[in-house]
């Protein structure tokens, strides 16, 4: 039953976000994961998206993104894209339930960019 | 009726193990010889690989081959070796692994390395020297040294693939073999190029190796693709049904594709070898595997395209226009994989590259 939903979800997402970009963008594989540390998820590897992309579109690739995290029942603490470092390439884009040791990661750095390989969609700071 | 497959040399590549070999051998009668890389602590290769098998394993999986009429060729063909090549130890080492290698009865080892060539052309009579398609050969002038060196065959550089003027003032140059690679994807005239089997000849080499989370080189070349597809009619390779159009040049020819299913490489050797495929050109392209899930390509609206535009084409692009305008005719975008949506689109449907 869920690889059914993932593959449904996995062209879903693809087509909109073709249609939005007027590229026929590839998204070569869709995950949900687990981490030791207790972070959970879903990446998406891209093939085709560039850092461009994300800074025209953003508001309605967020849409979309956050589209498919109630689509896969999960609540992302944070929305980032993985850059090629040095480049304009976007390697996957990922939704993270942060654990409790990885929260700080994130909520020390600042800005669009705080690391040279991320580029922040969304993050949710805890109260 | 037209002869097909009876004087054809076919190399094809083995992922590597023994199991591998086996399965190819199914189709020994269409295989000249299987190539494959060895272990990387010796010499490394210019692509990735998925195996990387011992001297002993080496020499079981050559003997395999004999038994069934087939020849062996190992690929060590780094175009980086950081001068490790031209150190007492490191020419030791090498010279070591080679004699190896030639004491077991491999029959062709590839090399890049013009030193290499040199050196496997003095030392080692028993084995042919191949100059790899990383030697970047792609004039007369340069095969004509390669021979010079001592290279027994020559895998011409691909990106010449379509310039049918120089591959036969090459063919008219030299008396040694001439091999052709006929399913390689890669960028007509890519920029990353060297760079890329630099990195790889490093990654696939001996230590140190360098940990490397993405492979710019690899994600580039994709999304230049797919911004612009026409990059992919543009690549070099050559059709099974157009093969006859390079017989006065030679009939090796060299299929790649050494870290795919055997399946996947058993598909691409029966259609060189029958000279024929009906389906997706992209099923037929070593690299960027990942596109042909992606583009549908249909092999046979190819058909007389090289005799009537490539074989004369002066590669002026932005005077010409003919294979954008071909992409745009011929190409379909694969959607909801997976899904009852599944289908193919056309190209048209998204927006035109300016």
């Amino acid at each position: 039953m869920i690889t059914s939903e993932l593959l449904k979800n996995r062209a879903g997402f693809e087509e909109k976000l073709r249609k939005l970009i007027g590229r026929p963008i590839l998204l070569i594989e869709l995950d949900i994961f687990a981490l030791p540390c207790g972070c959970t998820g879903i990446t998406t590897n891209m093939r085709g998206l560039e850092v461009d992309d994300l800074e025209v579109f953003e508001p309605q690739m967020l849409a979309l993104v956050k589209e498919m995290a109630v689509n896969l029942d999960v609540k992302p603490s944070v929305i980032f894209a993985r850059i090629v470092p040095g480049s304009s390439i976007v390697a996957s884009l990922n939704w993270r339930v942060l654990c409790s040791r990885c929260y700080p990661d994130f909520a020390r750095g600042e800005g669009k960019t705080p690391r040279p390989d991320l580029y922040m969609l969304q993050f949710e700071r805890r109260k | 009726m037209q002869l097909t497959g009876k004087s054809m040399k076919l190399f094809v590549p083995s992922p590597g193990h023994i199991n591998s070999l086996k399965e190819l051998l199914t189709e020994k009668d269409k295989i000249y010889s299987i190539f494959m890389a060895g272990s990387p602590d010796y010499i490394g290769t210019g692509r990735s690989n998925l195996a990387s098998p011992q001297l002993e394993d080496i020499a079981a999986q050559t003997e395999y081959a004999h038994k069934r009429g087939v020849k062996m060729e190992m690929v060590l063909n780094s175009s980086c070796m950081g001068g490790r090549q031209l150190t007492p130890e490191g020419f030791r080492i090498n010279h070591w692994y080679i004699e190896q290698l030639a004491n077991m009865g491999v029959d062709s080892i590839v090399v890049a390395d013009p030193y290499l060539v040199e050196t496997i052309a003095r030392d080692f009579d028993d084995v042919m020297v191949v100059v790899s398609v990383l030697a970047f050969v792609d004039s007369p002038q340069k095969a004509e040294m390669f021979v010079d060196l001592g290279a027994d065959s020559i895998v011409i550089d691909s990106n010449v693939n379509r310039h049918f003027d120089v591959l036969h003032a090459i063919r008219d140059s030299v008396d040694c073999e001439l091999k052709l690679l006929v399913n390689e994807g890669c960028l007509y005239r890519c920029p990353f190029r060297y760079a890329h089997f630099n990195f790889f000849s490093h990654a696939f080499g001996p230590e140190p190796r360098p940990n490397v989370l993405d492979d710019y080189y690899y994600f580039k070349c994709l999304e230049l693709r797919i911004d612009d597809p026409q990059q992919i009619i543009k690549s070099p390779w050559i059709r099974p049904e157009d093969l006859k159009l390079y017989r006065d040049i030679t009939d090796v020819y060299k299929i790649g594709g050494r870290t795919h299913f055997v399946d996947w490489i058993l598909n691409c050797v029966n259609a060189y070898y029958g000279e024929s495929y009906d389906g997706n050109l992209m099923d037929l392209l070593d690299c960027p595997k990942e596109l042909k899930d992606l583009f549908y390509i249909p092999n046979k609206s190819l058909d007389g395209v090289l005799a009537k535009q490539w074989m004369n084409c002066k590669k002026v692009c932005i005077k010409c226009g003919y294979c954008k305008a071909f992409t745009k005719k011929v190409t379909q975008v694969y959607s909801g994989g997976g899904t009852e949506l599944a289908a193919l689109t056309s190209l048209d449907t998204f927006t035109e590259k300016s």
